[in-house]
């Protein structure tokens, strides 16, 4: 084996950000995430509490994904299952360490939208967060994730960033409020997005609370990512590349998603990007 | 009804008469969630019945809710996500019916709507969080108070106390008594039961409740449920396990034809599969058969089997 695809290196990145021995929870329709805690969980972070997305089952070992959540295979060999109120409950009185939101919009202060587009008029009713806006505020901290950071000009030239300014509504908060109130006068429980990956670099949040740049894959380049962004994105003194998976790594995601079903949340170029690794 | 306890025997019923509990204009929780335990049959009743302007209630929701928007059933919806995941992404008739303004958009997300339910079932008329302040949802739910509270000092938000009017559930077993047996994840449906002013049931099968027993036991007490009736592969297209999967080619099929617009939809699926459906028995040959239920429940047959289910390309 010597190279890994663009979903296994952002699997790999997501899957670094988990600390062993905590209770962290992936929500459903999120196939990247859900592999990148299996592959926590047998390598760097054997301890792991991990909760499924729709069925809550506690440390299962599914033999595959399927293309939907709430699927039996999901939970098989799971030690445990929690029910609704206890999952909520966990990340209200502390115990869930870490949650992973997306959204169609993403903005500089890492707060998400997946309810609606437009104004006060409905453009696009996007699909809802489910129980995002909760952990948003509940869980210990959120790791970010897009795969489709990257906004090529529409027929109009005109560009629909994926990260943008400010969001058309906030589902789930990030460092400050839409009219400017920064997350600490809110006294949350949890501290907010930590980190960013998307398809064309790493970021992580300044002390601002701002998103910025921490590394980039092998094939893209700063301009890339600035030209793909909707605001003026701060930068860190030394930009990395980022890390890669090795090759025990990507046999283990290639057991893990037999049929494929991460490669759904990649916009279709993006599955054909290749890293050569060690 | 009494106190919402129905502690009498005789709730048996058949389908049609089940739907009926509902009316036009009641807030409805749904169980189940995502691609499954939905009470799709039930759904397709009501749609038969020309039930109109419903609340919809839920947390992670997809076809069930997206067809009874698609049958125009519903005028509000205050959902926490409807859709089909990164799969099949947007829900079609969800998605023009509230951009149209057919469907009040009143989004919630799940803790809220858990927290209140759970003020429903416990007799209080509210329960704080500490979570939502500061998101979009705040503004979108002008009745959300909030309050210092009286010992830490801390400001929270008061969301007031939802007992639907009726919950609709599907479970895997169930008895005369309208007592449930669900399998796996329960999802809400144990808080819709208790919440609810009206409790109706479909299950797989209708067993004695020796036999719930045997089983493992009972997951919502009988003397919730109004009414049930048994109505085997009742949450098809969506999974009732161990009976059967997921059928994802009948929801691509389903999803092609909602996506080509109304009229599409109302041709492709709403005449075939629901009104031309008033006998379920017509919809189960509709849907393939006894070769499609010998389909579905080879998951049976191991993990091969089972990957087999989902590897067909819809």
């Amino acid at each position: 084996m010597s190279a890994c695809t663009l979903g296994e290196a952002m699997i790999f990145n997501l899957a670094r950000t988990v600390e062993n021995g905590t209770l962290v929870f992936h929500g459903f329709g999120s196939p990247l995430v859900q592999l990148a805690l299996h592959l926590a969980r047998r390598t760097h972070a054997p301890d792991l509490v991990l909760v499924a997305g729709a069925t809550y089952g506690v440390n299962p070992t599914p033999a595959f994904l399927t293309p939907t959540s709430n699927d039996w295979a999901l939970d098989r060999g799971a030690e445990a299952a929690l029910d609704i109120e206890e999952l909520f409950d966990l990340a209200a009185s502390g115990r869930m360490a870490q949650m992973f939101l997306s959204g169609a919009q993403i903005d500089r202060y890492g707060s998400c939208n997946v309810t609606r587009l437009g104004g006060e008029k409905i453009a696009v009713k996007l699909p809802g967060g489910g129980g995002g806006c909760n952990l948003s505020c509940d869980a210990g901290r959120i790791t970010l994730w897009t795969a489709a950071h990257r906004s090529p000009p529409q027929k109009d030239g005109k560009r629909r960033f994926r990260l943008v300014e400010q969001c058309d509504f906030v589902t789930n908060l990030g460092h400050r409020t839409s009219d400017g109130r920064p997350r600490s006068a809110l006294g949350h429980r949890g501290q907010g997005p930590d980190v960013l990956v998307t398809e064309l670099g790493l970021f992580d949040f300044d002390a601002e609370g701002q998103l910025r740049l921490r590394a980039l894959y092998p094939d893209v380049s700063l301009d890339e990512v600035r030209a793909s962004t909707g605001f003026p994105l701060a930068v860190a003194d030394k930009v990395e590349v980022t890390p890669l998976p090795d090759a025990s790594a990507v046999a283990i995601l290639r057991t893990l998603d037999p049929l494929g079903v991460h490669l759904k949340e990649l916009p279709p170029a993006e599955r054909e990007r290749r890293f050569p690794i060690a | 009804m009494s106190n919402g306890v129905h502690g009498g025997a005789g709730k048996q019923t058949s389908l049609e008469a089940l739907a009926r509990h509902v009316r036009d204009g009641d807030c409805v929780a749904i169980g189940g969630g995502l691609s499954a335990r939905e009470p799709m049959a039930v759904l397709r009743a009501l749609i038969r019945q020309g039930r109109k302007n419903l609340k919809v209630v839920g947390s992670a929701h997809g076809i069930d809710i997206d067809l009874l928007c698609g049958g125009g059933a519903v005028s509000a919806s205050a959902q926490s996500y409807v859709g089909f995941e990164q799969d099949f992404g947007m829900a079609p008739n969800y998605r023009r019916a509230c951009e149209s303004g057919a469907v009040a958009v009143e989004d919630s997300c799940c803790a809220t709507m858990v927290a209140q339910l759970r003020a429903a079932i416990q007799g209080v008329p509210f329960l704080p969080l500490r979570s939502i302040r500061g998101t979009g949802f705040e503004k979108l739910h002008p009745e959300f108070r909030k309050m210092t509270c009286p010992f830490t000092g801390q400001e929270l938000l008061l969301v007031p106390a939802l007992a639907p009017d009726v919950a609709i559930l599907h479970a895997q077993y169930g008895d005369a008594k309208g007592n449930l047996r669900i399998e796996g994840p329960p999802v809400a449906d144990l808080l819709f039961a208790k919440a609810s002013k009206t409790v109706i049931a479909t299950v797989e099968k209708l067993v004695s409740n020796e036999e719930l027993q045997r089983l493992g036991g009972v997951s919502v007490p009988g003397f919730y449920l109004a009414a049930v009736a048994e109505v085997p592969f009742g949450a098809h297209p969506t999974a009732c396990y161990p009976f059967y999967a997921y059928d994802r080619p009948h929801t691509a099929a389903y999803l092609a034809a909602a996506q080509d617009g109304p009229e599409s939809f109302a041709r492709q699926y709403l005449q075939p599969f629901v009104h031309d459906c008033a006998e379920h028995a017509a919809y189960l040959d509709k849907i393939g058969g006894a070769a499609l239920q010998r389909r579905l429940a080879s998951w049976q047959d191991g993990p091969e089997a089972w990957q087999r289910l989902y590897q067909a390309a819809p």
